[in-house]
């Protein structure tokens, strides 16, 4: 009795190495491993260097619509008014003019911020009102490549699609309306 | 040290730990939730920018002008009206807004395709492609020509006025025969009348925005299509100020969705109504409250009157005065009391602004020649045919006119077999109108034989009245040619199929509305590109037209039916007539011919262009004044009917009261069967879409069965009780049909609704119910030759299953 | 959402339908269901499996052949305005159905419903329909959707929502123009469709509104007043017998 006592107070800080270790396997585990098995990795149709365009306004390609929609990714017809012919001698660039430019094809780009179909998302009430577009978007401003987009295997959603408690959380904080209405359709 | 049971729980407590404080569960939990609320195989709509494209409606003849809405520029989602359009104010009907199911149909023809089997067998129609079909076609009408068979061959077209139908007619008569045929509709009724009456080939059109008092006769004037862009602007124009400014008096048999919304409804028996306006006019005349000047200047016939022989003729007058039409004997008839004749008549003669309408709106040709003329009568004691009257004939659109045809030297008329135009030659002089007279010639084979058939934006094997008799002249005719669309009854038919674009992936246009009398003309051009390995027709025909003889190619010259339709617009040009309409406050529901209206276009390039945009032309109505009979009056004597031979009975010059001749004994039928056209279902060319699908109340359509309206008492009689199965039977055919005990049927009458039983395109269209046509019975009009449907002898029997 | 949490705004959308201008020819309907991509099944004459937002009911007289009457009922959703809670968002157990207090229109969270049906039997006006079925579009008709509503799926009930998206729209418009958003207006595709212009949509409180104007016409009334639902859709019309049907249960 006094024995086996012994034997298990001997195995207490035995114990918490494997507490400890099974705690750290599990964090790699929950913070690591499992973020990566539950996006899957897909590389755009084409890289896009937003920095090889910086001497173009943002607005130029990403603008509000005069109805108040939001332009989203410019179409081919917007590509071609500067990439009618190749613009260098990149790959990338081959693979615009001849699969995209010259087929009068639109690119199929992921896009990151795609939010589901029952939700409705203006740009025009969030845009110059104190919010940075880095506010919900990466900072693309010195980006040479598009980075690979990330989508959750099990919603199919984007690794960027915005959460609503995020989009509630800063609606309440600014006196915005948190009605169902306002972000649903 | 071994890693035991002990370890293993420890590590897993710790592993547990570590978990709770990793995103893991919680990701996984929220995660879970989302993928229960994402259905993945629901589809999820293209997005993109929403732009709108104008163009007009060709779906029925009202010609409304709308737009689609198109997501990135490529993608049709919808159809709206045209806030800009006077007409319909960016008002639209279900069919209109309904039009991209049609578009989008899945019983589209997506190519030209050939019938390899036997005839009927949609399996055998294999595809072909365009060059195939092209030449097959081409070699085909050249043999024809060649070997002088050019009469024999025969065509069935749409009965909307467009560009179409000039380019058909310009294709036939180049190609050497007479035989091309419209649909039969309302409006030839209408022409028919006015020939006989005003010696001029137009249809009677109504004022009905300037009206006060209409008195409709069975005109279903809100049971939509047809006229419907012309009666929403009047019913606007009507409810202007809040209230209705206008009395609007129905006069049918059948409570219909017009009499359940007029002002009031005068229930008479089926296909009396012109005994009614001739008892009205008998009370007029007696009274002598009519429009005493005009009838003496301008009208031909009201007296007695002597014909080319000298013969004494008794006149309108007269017959009117006669014994069958006093307020008792009218109401024998109609069923109505002697005094309310009496009072409907006082307050016809004694309203200002009253009119009397009929054949416009949603109607089969219910009415003979001498009915048509028994309504025009009416107006022409109310003096309503006087220039700036509320009765005009519908004006011309100035549009250039096609070139004269060429005589092809190489193929003689004398030649080969007599066609149809031989056989009727000199026969009746409006020989136009005897669409069911051709079918009756080519069925029986002995006049005439037809050795190809083209058929396009119509489908008579389904939707003609008394349709066994197209299925039957089919039988007599080697080769069917469809230019349709859809797999439709009769393009399931053909041996060959060369499918036409859908409206809003071609050039169309609307020339004038019908019974409207202002001058209308709209054009579309295309919003998108076509889905389908489809063709214009009208490209078709010049191509083809191309490729058969030097004459036929020079009659019809252009290179495209855009340069066509430029063509014949640069002829309004020309006219310096009529006006751009681009908004919506333009009152073109008001004009009357003594306004004039300034062109507001400086070119013909501008005025296309404005045209293109989705902007109307319209003009003033043109007076009817100068009447071209022989008499050089409003005949109300048609002298004409009589042209080629003396009459003898004077009546037969005159409107009357022509009851009708049912087929089979009143003993072994003993109710009539009226066949109705609702507003939720099409009839014509084009099935009912999904989306109107769900405004068939099911008082009419219960899964695949159809429900016919009865009478209660009638019901009770036959001791039916609501929805119990019953076989419906007419000399024609018969039908299984459940009963809906109404109270707007009239005793005796059995209603049926037209535009279901479809047995062709798809799931959401076929099977369901009964198609009426095939139990109507159609009667050729003596004077016209027009078909001309009456009610017909029917009977119910209770069906063995009994209720349901 | 609604228990006084947020103060009600000075917009609230309405709508008058004339029945006298009405013909009952369904364009209203129709327009709806290609606005909202309502789904479609190839038999629609089970009117209690039928997805309709805006549906015609017949009125009738109750007479007798001759002196039988009928007329025709739109009838959307009538974003009842009782007092903290329309009939339907008070009785959904998830929250799936709320009223926006801010322009008093009650619209539908569709993968947040559960398909319990509580609010299609707590409405008085059977504006509610139940999806039994996946919608599914017969090919190539999905071409037809449109990517302002949403697609709905099997289990959820849909109804009427004023258009909703229509609003968020102008809004959208009125942040970029710089203009108040909260005094955009807006009209509903069954309003535009409409032949006849008996429809007619707008802020009732705004008293320069044309719906606000004739939802005061002596001959304007609302259906089942007597239950307390505020209904935000008005009725007009000048026939007495149709005025004393507004009472009964004729939705």
């Amino acid at each position: 009795m006094r024995q086996k006592k012994s034997k298990a107070l001997a195995s207490k800080p035995l114990g918490a190495v494997f507490s400890l270790s099974g705690f750290i396997v599990a964090l790699v585990v929950g913070w690591i491993v499992f973020p990566n098995l539950l996006y899957s990795k897909k590389a755009q149709p084409l890289n896009f260097s937003h920095a090889a365009h910086r001497s173009e306004e943002c607005e130029s390609c990403h603008s509000l619509r005069a109805d108040g929609t939001y332009s989203g990714i410019p179409g081919i017809s917007r590509c071609r008014e500067c990439h009618e012919s190749a613009q260098g001698n990149s790959r990338e660039e081959a693979s615009l003019i001849s699969d995209y430019v010259e087929k009068n094809r639109e690119v199929v780009w992921k896009v990151y911020g795609r939010q589901p179909d029952n939700v409705y998302f203006s740009h025009a009430p969030h845009k110059g009102r104190g919010l940075e577009c880095t506010r919900c978007h990466r900072d693309v401003s010195k980006e040479e490549k598009l980075p690979a987009y990330r989508q959750n295997l099990i919603t199919g959603y984007s690794l960027s699609t915005m959460k609503m408690v995020e989009c509630e959380k800063c609606h309440a904080s600014k006196g915005a309306s948190n009605n169902c209405e306002i972000c649903h359709k | 040290m071994n890693f035991g049971r002990r370890a293993f729980i420890q590590a897993a407590g710790g592993a547990i730990g570590g978990i709770l404080v990793s995103p893991l569960p919680w990701q996984l939990a929220a995660d879970s939730a989302k993928w229960s609320q994402n259905w993945s195989w629901r589809p999820s709509p293209e997005r993109g920018e929403i732009t709108r494209a104008a163009g007009v409606c060709t779906m029925c003849e009202g010609g409304c002008a709308v737009q689609v809405r198109l997501v990135n520029g490529n993608r049709a989602i919808s159809i709206e009206g045209n806030p800009a359009n006077p007409l319909s104010e960016g008002g639209i009907c279900p069919l209109g807004a309904s039009g991209l199911q049609f578009l989008y149909a899945p019983y589209r023809i997506a190519q030209p395709m050939k019938q390899t089997g036997r005839r009927g067998d949609i399996s055998g129609l294999k595809p072909i492609s365009w060059e195939e079909a092209l030449g097959e076609l081409g070699k085909k009408l050249g043999r024809m020509r060649a070997e002088g068979k050019s009469r024999e061959l025969a065509g069935i077209i749409s009965n909307s006025a467009s560009s179409m139908s000039d380019l058909w007619l310009q294709f036939f008569t180049s190609y050497g025969s007479s035989n091309l045929f419209r649909m039969p509709s309302a409006a030839d009724g209408l022409r028919l009348a006015a020939q006989l009456t005003t010696g001029k080939a137009s249809p009677f059109a109504f004022g009905l925005g300037n009206a006060e008092y209409i008195l409709s006769f069975g005109s279903n004037l809100f049971e939509g299509r047809g006229v419907a862009s012309l009666v929403f602007a009047a019913l606007r124009q009507w409810t202007r100020e809040g209230k209705r400014s206008v009395k609007l008096v129905q006069v049918e048999s059948r409570c219909s969705m017009t009499a359940a919304r007029a002002d009031r409804f005068v229930a008479v028996e089926p296909g009396t109504e012109a005994a009614l306006a001739m008892g009205i006019a008998h009370v007029m005349v007696r009274r002598g409250c009519y429009d005493v000047d005009f009838v003496k200047d301008k009208v031909f016939g009201f007296e007695d009157w002597s014909d080319n022989t000298g013969k004494k003729r008794r006149g309108f007058k007269n017959l009117v005065s006669s014994a069958p039409y006093t307020p008792e004997e009218v109401a024998k008839v109609t069923g109505l009391e002697a005094a309310k004749i009496e009072e409907l008549a006082e307050e016809f003669a004694s309203r200002q602004k009253a009119l009397a309408i009929w054949a416009i709106g949603q109607a089969d040709n219910v009415n003979g020649a001498y009915h048509h003329l028994a309504f025009a009568a009416l107006n022409a004691l109310k003096g309503n045919l006087k220039p700036n009257g509320l009765v005009s004939l519908a004006p011309a659109v100035p549009l250039a006119g096609l070139p004269p045809v060429q005589k092809d030297p190489g193929a003689d008329e004398s030649a080969g077999p007599p066609g149809l135009d031989v056989v009727r030659s000199g026969s009746a002089p409006y020989r136009r109108y005897g669409f069911y007279e051709f079918l009756d010639d080519v069925r029986e084979g002995s006049k005439c034989s037809v050795e190809m058939l083209l058929v396009h934006e119509a489908n008579p094997l389904y939707s003609i009245p008394e349709n066994k008799l197209f299925e039957q002249a089919l039988e007599k005719v080697p080769t069917l040619v469809s230019f349709s669309s859809y797999m439709d009854e009769t393009a399931a038919k053909a041996d060959l199929i060369l499918p036409d674009h859908t409206a809003f992936e071609r050039y169309v246009d609307v020339v004038g509305i019908p019974c409207a009398p202002f001058s209308y003309y709209a054009l579309g051009a295309p919003v998108m590109k076509p889905l389908l390995d489809t063709r214009h027709t009208g490209e078709v025909l010049l191509r083809l037209a191309g490729s058969i003889g030097a004459p036929v190619r020079a009659s019809m010259p252009w290179k495209s039916y855009e340069e066509y339709l430029r063509f014949r617009v640069q002829g309004i040009a020309q006219s310096r007539k009529g006006a751009i309409a681009d908004k919506p406050d333009v009152p073109i529901i008001k004009l009357s011919s003594a306004q004039s209206v300034q062109p507001n276009y400086s070119s013909g390039e501008e005025l296309w262009k404005k045209l293109k945009s989705g902007c109307c032309w319209y003009d003033a109505p043109s007076p009817v004044a100068g009447f071209e009979t022989a008499s050089g009056k409003f005949e109300l004597a048609c002298r004409s009917i009589g042209a080629e031979g003396a009459l003898g009975d004077d009546k037969l010059y005159l409107p009357h009261f022509a009851p009708a001749e049912l087929s089979g004994s009143e003993s072994e039928y003993p109710l009539l069967l009226v066949a109705y056209k609702p507003s939720y279902t099409t009839v014509g060319y084009l099935p009912t879409p999904s989306f109107m699908n769900k405004l068939i109340p099911d008082k009419v359509l219960q899964g695949g069965d159809i429900l016919i309206e009865l009478h209660p008492q009638t019901a009770a009689e036959l001791k039916f009780a609501h929805g119990q199965r019953v076989f419906l039977k007419t000399t024609q055919g018969g039908a299984a049909v459940r009963v809906n005990i109404s109270e707007a049927a009239r005793p005796g009458v059995v209603y049926m609704p037209q535009g279901l039983g479809h047995w062709a395109y798809d799931l959401y269209v076929r099977g369901k119910g009964a198609n009426a046509n095939s139990l109507m019975e159609v009667h050729l009009d003596p004077v016209g030759l027009m078909g001309t449907l009456l009610p017909c002898r029917a009977q119910l029997r209770s069906e063995e299953r009994g209720n349901l | 959402m609604s228990e006084g949490r947020h103060a009600q705004g000075g917009v609230r959308f309405g709508m008058v339908i004339d029945l006298d201008k009405c013909t009952g020819c369904g364009a209203c309907s129709v327009a709806c269901q290609a606005e909202n991509n309502i789904s479609f099944r190839p038999d629609e004459s089970n009117k209690l499996r039928s997805i309709t937002w805006m549906s015609i009911f017949e009125l009738n007289n109750g007479g007798h052949y001759p002196d039988y009457k009928y007329a025709f009922l739109p009838r959307p959703c009538m974003h009842c305005d009782s007092p903290g809670h329309a009939p339907c968002t008070f009785v959904c157990p998830v929250n799936a159905t709320t009223r926006d207090e801010n322009n008093g229109i009650v619209t539908m969270v569709y993968p947040r419903c559960i398909g319990c049906r509580y609010c299609i039997v707590a409405c008085p006006y059977h504006a509610r329909s139940f999806n039994w079925w996946d919608p599914k579009w017969p090919e190539p008709m999905e071409s037809m959707l449109s990517p302002e509503v949403s697609t709905r799926m099997r289990g959820v009930v849909e109804k009427c929502t004023f258009c909703h998206h229509r609003l968020l729209a102008v809004r959208s418009k009125a942040y970029k123009d710089g203009t108040d958003p909260d005094k955009a207006t807006y009209t509903t595709a069954c309003a535009d469709a409409c032949p006849a212009k008996a429809i007619v949509f707008g802020n009732l409180l705004d008293p320069q509104s044309e719906a606000a104007r004739l939802s005061k016409d002596p001959n304007a009334f609302q259906i089942l007043k007597k239950l307390n639902t505020k209904p935000k859709v008005y009725y007009i019309s000048a026939h007495d017998w149709i005025r004393k049907l507004s009472d009964n249960a004729v939705a």
